[in-house]
Formats: C-alpha cells, structure tokens, sequence
C-alpha cells in the first residue's frame, strides 16, 4: 500500500526553511556588524599610530606607558602580520624593537672575549645608546629585558639576572650562573670588580674553600673573571670585567 | 673605581686596559689569556713605533726609568709586568712575525717590526728617491744616523740589512763592500 507525503511534512520542510533563512540572516546583521566594529577598530588603531608611531620609538616615558596599555587588554605589541597583530606593521614597533636585539647581540658579542658572556646591564645601555648616537635615558631597562625576551627562541642563552642590590647583569652565554656565582657578581659590583676569597668569607660567611672553588670555576672554567697575584691586601685576586667600570 | 686612559708626558695615548690590574698577571684561563696578550702586543707594536723603539728585553720589566717603564708597569695602580710574563709575549709576537728574536738562540731579546721589513723596504727607497740618493754608495750609517732626521733614522743594522735584501731581489739596491764595512746603492726601481 502507497501513503504519499501528507500535508503536515509539506508545512514542517517550509517552516524549517523559514528558520533556516532568518537564522543565517541574523548572523550576518552580526559578522557585518562585527566586521564593522573592526574596520572602525582599524581606523581608530592606524590613526594612534599615525599620531603616536614617532612618540613611541622616541620617548622611552610614552612607550612605557604603551607597554603597559598593551598587556593590559592582552594585545601583543610585537606579534607580527602573521600572529594577526597589526600593531607591529603600523607602528614599526616590532622594527624598533628587533633592531635593538640585534645591536644587543652586537654588543655582547664584542665584548665577550673581555667579560666572559656577562655584562652589566647599564654598561649595555650605555654601549648600545653609543652604537645608535642616542642620549642615555633614551633606551630604558625595560626596552632592552623585552628586546631580550624576543631574542629567546634562538636559544643562545641570553637572558637578564638579577644579581642584589639593585644591579641587573645580562647573561649571553648557554652557560648556567649557579647561586655563588651570582652572589660574587654582585660583591664584584660593590668593589668596583673585585673580589677575593676573603671578601666572601667575610661579607658572607663563605667557607674558605668554597670561596675559592666558586672563584676558581669561574677564573678558570667559565672565564668570567680575570686573576691579580699583584694585589696588595689580599695578594690573589679576581677580577670580573662585567663589574668593573671601563671609560672609552 | 674606573677604569680609564692615560696620556704619557711623551704624548701617548694607554689604553683603559692598562689600569686594569689583573693586566699584569699571566691569565690561567685560555681564552682569556689570548685576549689580553692580543691587547699587549698591540700595545707594545704602538708604543715602539710612538718611541721609535726597536729592540725589547725580558730585563726591561725590572728597569725602572727605562726606555719601557711606562707601558710594562702602571705606577698608578702599583703594578707592573712580570720578566716571565713578557717573556711570554715576546715569544708570541715571534709566532706572529711582529718581532724576531734578536740573536739567534737567544730568547731574552726580540727587535720589534712595527713597520714588516717589506714596509721598511718602501719607506727606505722612497727616501732614496726622494733625497735624489739613487745611484750614489751609502754607508749604513749615513741611513741610520742621516744630518737630516729622516723616517730611517736610528733604525738598527739587521733591520737595514733585511730591507736592503727585499730590495735587491727586486734589482733596487746592490750591496756593495765600502772601506769602513758596508754601503748600499739605490737605483731606480
């Protein structure tokens, strides 16, 4: 026996086609708006950088401020074209940023065979403000940890240690500072560069044997700090280059 | 403490190295061993060519008032180069022909080559020239100690002999057996 389709599926199949019809009209009122939204994101986004792109590479104050502004809404200003951030295209941000790097990586490679791969950071300021014929202050600490921070995927060590006492050393060397080293980069610091084994046991309560193998692993090991078995008060020695201040 | 240059009463500029103190120490550490002799042997090639020096000596780390004093020791910082540290340096400027020892068999002297006997050579001949001494015998002393100060003057007997050498291969000098010893004559080259 034959039943053909009734009525009631006639009216069903039209009905399904009428939502389906004001569904994907509705959300394409919401892709347009968004799309919208977006484009006016857009030109409010170029207009700032227009306006700001210069005050942002020059006024270490202002990009501060930009940094700040950017993590908080969560935008990286550093991603590039192909992360969708348009942030590093309009304000050359990511340029400025690189270029920075790569006068980093020039610097502490120019200096390592002096310091061993570690250098003070505002001794890098100081080179790196040199290198771009900018007054200091121009370039701020925190420019050079971010710069530092794009540097890391090429894994070639670089990295920024705190050392005490308000000091930052820049490590660019695959090379792991452990605890006494760092703790004699920043007593090297305090005397100008040097330091001797009985500096440690005093300020720090070191064993003498301790001292001296941390001082000597990083004399003969790591190349961190150089030997003076002229010195007049503690007859040997060690000298950090990074610790120590060099007018040229 | 900083670190910084320091101009000689001579006029000569020492680098901020040289207030350093472990500059004077035989560094343990091979790399940076090679660093700071890198650094010393450009000084002591300037500072000779400044003072028109030619010959160095292990003893002149231990003179003071010498001829060396003020780059082999920093009174400032109260150091100075240990005998067996120059020693060192002067056996590497031998390695990297700046300097040959001065006698044979003897390692406690080397003459200096801030200017390569090839580059003495040139300077010899244009002076030839340029003084219209082609063609005229010399003596070896008439070039070291000329009555007009000259690019040449004081330059020592075994360096002249090597130029001369370089220059005569080329046909531009002869060394000819004078009555006093030996001359030299230039002809054009």
């Amino acid at each position: 026996m034959h039943r053909g389709v009734g009525l009631a599926a006639f009216d069903k199949e039209q009905l399904s086609q009428r939502f389906a019809n004001l569904s994907s009209e509705l959300s394409k009122t919401q892709v347009d708006h968004l799309q919208s939204q977006l484009t006016q994101f857009r030109t409010a986004l170029l207009h700032f950088a227009t306006t700001h792109r210069d005050s942002i590479r020059s006024d270490p104050a202002f990009r501060h401020e930009f940094q700040q502004m950017c993590s908080s809404i969560g935008v990286d200003p550093l991603a590039g074209p192909r992360k969708g951030g348009w942030w590093a295209e309009m304000l050359g941000m990511g340029d400025w940023q690189y270029e920075l790097g790569v006068q980093i990586v020039d610097v502490c490679v120019s200096t390592r065979e002096r310091n061993g791969g570690v250098i003070e950071m505002g001794e890098l300021i100081r080179i790196v403000s040199k290198l771009r014929g900018v007054e200091s202050g121009v370039i701020t600490e925190e420019d050079v940890t971010r710069s530092i921070k794009t540097l890391q995927p090429l894994g070639a060590g670089y990295e920024v240690l705190d050392v005490g006492g308000g000091k930052k050393m820049v490590r660019n060397v695959v090379k792991e500072l452990d605890a006494d080293q760092a703790v004699i980069l920043a007593e090297a610091q305090v005397e100008g560069g040097r330091i001797a084994e009985a500096i440690l046991e005093n300020r720090r309560g070191w064993t003498r044997e301790r001292a001296r193998a941390a001082l000597e692993n990083m004399l003969l090991r790591d190349g961190l700090c150089w030997l003076d078995s002229q010195d007049e008060h503690y007859g040997r020695a060690y000298w950090v280059p990074s610790a120590m201040r060099w007018d040229e | 403490m900083a670190l910084s240059t320091h101009t000689t009463p001579s006029g000569f500029l020492l680098p901020s190295i040289h207030s350093a103190p472990p500059f004077f120490t035989h560094q343990p550490n091979q790399s940076t061993h090679a660093h700071l002799t890198e650094q010393w042997m450009r000084l002591i090639l300037t500072y000779a060519r400044h003072k028109r020096l030619f010959i160095l000596r292990v003893e002149d780390a231990e003179v003071p008032g010498g001829d060396w004093d003020k780059i082999l020791r920093n009174e400032r910082i109260n150091r100075q180069i240990p005998p067996s540290y120059l020693s060192s340096l002067m056996a590497a400027l031998v390695v990297k022909n700046l300097a040959v020892y001065e006698l044979a068999k003897q390692t406690h002297a080397v003459l200096l080559h801030w200017h390569l006997p090839e580059e003495w050579a040139g300077v010899l001949h244009s002076w030839a020239t340029a003084t219209g001494q082609l063609n005229t015998i010399l003596t070896f002393y008439e070039i070291s100690d000329p009555p007009i100060p000259s690019p040449l003057s004081c330059i020592l007997i075994p360096l002249l002999r090597r130029a001369i050498t370089i220059l005569s291969r080329s046909n531009r000098a002869q060394i000819i057996g004078v009555a006093d010893g030996e001359g030299v004559r230039f002809f054009v080259g």
